[in-house]
């Protein structure tokens, strides 16, 4: 599947919240979307995701319009993660991520053979399978993460749109589940996912699309995409490069960029 | 309160209220002594006041005087200022007499009680002999106890000449005014269904103490004459609703019922005396039909 | 393999705890409607009557049994398993444990919509404009419910707006019902804001089943979106739910049954309430679960409620809201005190 912004733009009114953003996403990928609070990032998840129009421009999935593409399949061929409104029951883990399969299920017909089994490999991918049985509300959050991910992945979509999937989560919980992201697209699943943490970024993404003011202002593989000029044009910082005991090269936003915005003394 | 309670205490009121009226009248009445602002506080007050009082003795009536659907006096009401019964609007008004219901404006009653214009209270009577002496009261109070005994034998001539046809056997009915009210036994009500030979059957299905039952219990209580009042449908109400309920059609199409405007035994007066005729003729028509 | 039976099993465990409870709950309103057709104010040989209706014969227990007894338990049922699903809905759909029709001020608003069509006489013309009226109350009072709603208002704010509301349509009623040219209107102000099943007639049946039935299915067919509406809007229109069209079901499909049973019935409250926390312990927290379960337990809540009433010595007779208040009141405070004991 390949999903295609040519020039897409949102406007409200005459405040332009997005502008002229192209970018092509394919399968097997793991695509970083990263940029300043503000910047736009979670607007293009959202149009991606087919939950927004955009006002201007042209979004295809494999050549058809986007606008022009079924609930239901859309539904079917794009997942998507959004982690901010939580869980509003305190529903069973296995009951969440049976959630995902809802594509999938005709009108009042219970889950199948087949919907079982995505559940099944989804909860086994995201290592939450000993917690079927668990309500919401007992979980960690590094644990819920995982749960709204296999939820996400028992869609069995060919592109995964996540926001934010790491945010609240501590060091560890991030690197499993930076690890985790990698290896679902290893699995030939195209990964876009909104990151803050540009260390984490170009460590474990294969790509890099970086937003500023609603503009798409780099997109390219990691190290060519976070050059220090756009780290201080588009994040106001600074970053430190080293290499790792293993050997992989690292970055580390160090300090703030520019004028008067050193620390004092 | 018991029936007879209640008559005890409205006995002695009536005592200390005319007393109250005699001192109000000695100063502000006519040479003759009558008191020349009356002023009525419910539509039972008004319709007396109406029918015993000369117009310029009457200050003012009740709001409810004018609705035809509820007072049998609303031609003669015409024209009379109205008052709601508000404490300011009859003190306004200077009067020298005051008719207030026993049950009705209480508040309003309480105040006047206490700034000196103790009304005269008239109640709700259980017979036929409470309601004489009810229009006795109220025409002394006028200081015409001429037209009192007038209206009186006029009611009981009406009453004789009714009574005479009612028959026997005694049929069963029941009276169902609106939101399901009935008449009690030991009120007016139930001694006009006696003066029309008819046995209450109120008494026998056990009406709560608000006098209600219910449209199941009427329906399966046996009645010979359901009593209602369908007469000029007013305004919408559930009351009015419940006229056109099934269970009542049917009792209707098998001659099971009477209507009886609710205002001619609402009051004490000569019209009570039309009830029992129209009780009579039904109760006859019923009998012959059986 | 090893891992997934065990799941499969589970699952299949709750969907057949599901399956059994909503027979269990339709056989106990079967059976809440054969009491509350047995038992009534007068002595009556039911069977006969029965016989009589059956053998087309006119009598008037056969009449008060088609009339009065049947009509009384059927309203029973549709306007209880209406509060129970609608309150369901709700809670759902709102992601608030406190939603309820009565709470929001749907029911109120109905009861207003249904006075002043009745007062004012239009019911007289046309016995449709009852319901009518109650359902273009309750859509008003639910389209703004919804307005808050989408502004990000939060579980106690609209339980706030819901309370304003309901004072406001109750004072609004009280006020129809004073400047009603019908003396009479005044004392049946406790009829509407209340409620009560007592001397219906089948006529109030048809009146409200078609408009009932259809809001129903409404709601009903919102079950599989609320289960998404769990994670939030955005994940369920990733799901592939179209989030307008369910809103709309969801208030029309409120404002029919609520509507359509508050004109006949007037404002019962806290069915909504109470049911909905009831059942989520027996069939789990899965918003659509409680759909079917809600309904029917409402139902039976109602009609248990309207024995009661018929069984206790008081007379005249209780209103409805009167003993579903009993029960409900104290566990709507419950529910806050345990909201303030998480936050």
């Amino acid at each position: 599947m390949r999903l295609v912004a040519e020039a897409v733009g949102v406007r409200i009114g005459r405040t332009v919240i997005l502008g002229n953003v192209s970018l092509d996403l394919g399968p097997g990928a793991f695509v970083g979307l990263v940029g300043p609070n503000g910047a736009g990032k979670t607007t293009l998840l959202r149009i991606l995701a087919g939950l927004l129009p955009a006002t201007t421009g042209r979004l295809t999935v494999d050549g058809r319009a986007m606008a022009s593409v079924r609930r239901d399949e859309r539904a079917r061929r794009l997942a998507a993660l959004f982690q901010g409104a939580g869980v509003g029951w305190p529903m069973r883990v296995s009951e969440i991520v049976a959630l995902g399969r809802l594509p999938h299920r005709r009108a009042f017909a219970a889950l199948g053979d087949a919907d079982r089994a995505a559940i099944a490999r989804a909860m086994r991918l995201a290592d939450v399978a000993h917690l079927a049985d668990r309500a919401e509300p007992t979980l960690s959050s590094g644990e819920r993460m995982r749960v709204l991910l296999a939820r996400a992945l028992a869609v069995e979509a060919e592109i995964l749109l996540a926001d934010e999937p790491i945010t609240a989560l501590d060091p560890a919980h991030q690197l499993d589940a930076m690890t985790l992201l990698r290896a679902i697209s290893r699995r030939g699943i195209g990964v876009v996912a909104v990151l803050h943490d540009l260390t984490l970024a170009a460590r474990f993404c294969d790509r890099i699309i970086v937003m500023e003011d609603g503009r798409l202002v780099a997109d390219d593989r990691p190290d060519a995409a976070l050059t220090d000029g756009l780290l201080a044009s588009a994040f106001g910082v600074a970053a430190h490069r080293g290499t790792a005991f293993d050997g992989t090269r690292y970055i580390l936003p160090w300090e703030r960029s520019g004028p008067g915005t050193k620390e004092m003394g | 309160m018991s029936n007879r309670a209640r008559i005890r205490v409205g006995a002695v009121s009536l005592m200390v209220l005319l007393l109250g009226a005699g001192l109000a009248g000695a100063g502000a009445g006519d040479a003759e002594g009558r008191p020349a602002r009356v002023v009525s506080m419910n539509l039972c007050a008004d319709e007396l006041l109406l029918r015993l009082a000369d117009r310029e003795q009457i200050a003012a009536v009740s709001y409810l005087a004018r609705d035809p659907r509820g007072s049998n006096v609303a031609e003669q009401a015409e024209g009379l200022p109205r008052t709601r019964g508000l404490s300011e609007e009859v003190i306004a008004l200077k009067p020298d007499l005051i008719i207030a219901g026993a049950f009705t404006t209480r508040a309003t009653v309480a105040l006047l009680k206490r700034i000196g214009f103790p009304p005269l209270e008239i109640g709700v009577p259980a017979d036929f002999d409470g309601m004489r002496g009810q229009i006795r009261m109220v025409a002394a109070a006028l200081g015409h106890p001429e037209r009192g005994e007038a209206m009186i034998a006029e009611l009981d001539a009406r009453l004789a000449e009714a009574m005479q046809w009612a028959g026997t056997p005694r049929l069963r009915a029941l009276v169902m005014r609106p939101n399901a009210f009935t008449v009690a036994p030991g009120s007016l009500g139930d001694a006009v269904l006696t003066a029309a030979g008819l046995i209450n059957v109120a008494a026998e299905i056990g009406q709560d103490r608000t006098g209600q039952v219910s449209l199941e219990a009427a329906a399966l209580a046996d009645v010979d004459l359901v009593i209602l009042d369908e007469g000029a449908r007013g305004a919408p109400s559930l009351a009015d609703a419940l006229l056109r309920h099934p269970v009542l059609a049917e009792l209707r199409r098998q001659g099971r019922t009477v209507s009886v405007p609710n205002r001619l035994w609402t009051c004490p007066g000569p019209q009570v005396a039309e009830v029992v005729t129209r009780l009579v003729a039904a109760a006859r028509a019923r009998t012959s039909l059986r | 393999m090893k891992a997934l039976l065990p799941r499969a099993s589970a699952s299949a465990r709750s969907r057949l705890a599901g399956a059994g409870l909503i027979v269990i709950a339709a056989a106990l309103v079967a059976a809440l409607v054969l009491a509350s057709v047995a038992i009534g104010y007068a002595a009556f040989d039911v069977p006969s009557a029965m016989a009589d209706l059956l053998a087309g014969r006119t009598t008037l227990p056969a009449l008060v049994l088609w009339e009065l007894r049947i009509p009384r338990a059927l309203l029973g049922a549709l306007v209880g398993f209406s509060l129970g699903l609608t309150g369901a809905v709700l809670q759902g759909y709102l992601r608030n444990p406190l939603a309820d029709p009565g709470i929001l001020g749907i029911s109120s608003a109905a009861a207003l919509g249904a006075v002043m069509v009745f007062y004012g006489g239009l019911a007289g013309s046309l016995s449709l404009a009852l319901p009518l009226g109650g359902i273009a109350g309750a859509a008003l009072a639910a389209l703004g419910i919804n307005l808050l709603a989408a502004r990000g208002t939060g579980t106690l704010g609209l339980i706030l707006a819901g309370v304003g509301l309901s004072s406001l349509a109750g004072a609004l009623t009280a006020l129809a019902l004073n400047l009603a040219p019908n003396s009479y209107a005044a004392l049946e102000i406790v009829f509407w804001l209340m409620g009560s099943l007592a001397d219906r007639s089948m006529d109030h049946v048809w009146l409200c089943l078609p408009l009932m039935g259809l809001g129903w299915i409404l709601m009903l067919s919102t079950a599989r979106a609320l289960d998404a509406l769990a994670l939030g809007e955005d994940t369920a229109a990733s799901l592939g739910f179209d989030l307008v069209s369910v809103r709309l079901r969801i208030v029309t499909g409120a404002a029919l049954a609520v509507g359509s049973g508050v004109a006949v019935s007037g404002a019962v409250g806290f069915v909504g309430l109470v049911v909905p926390h009831l059942v989520r312990p027996l069939v789990g927290s899965r918003p659509g679960a409680s759909l079917w379960p809600s309904g029917l337990l409402g139902a039976a809540l109602v009609l248990g409620a309207d024995i009661a009433i018929r069984l206790l010595p008081s007379r005249p007779e209780l209103k409805l809201g009167v003993i579903t208040a009993l029960v409900g009141a104290p566990f709507l405070i419950g529910l806050l005190f345990r909201r303030q004991g998480r936050t």
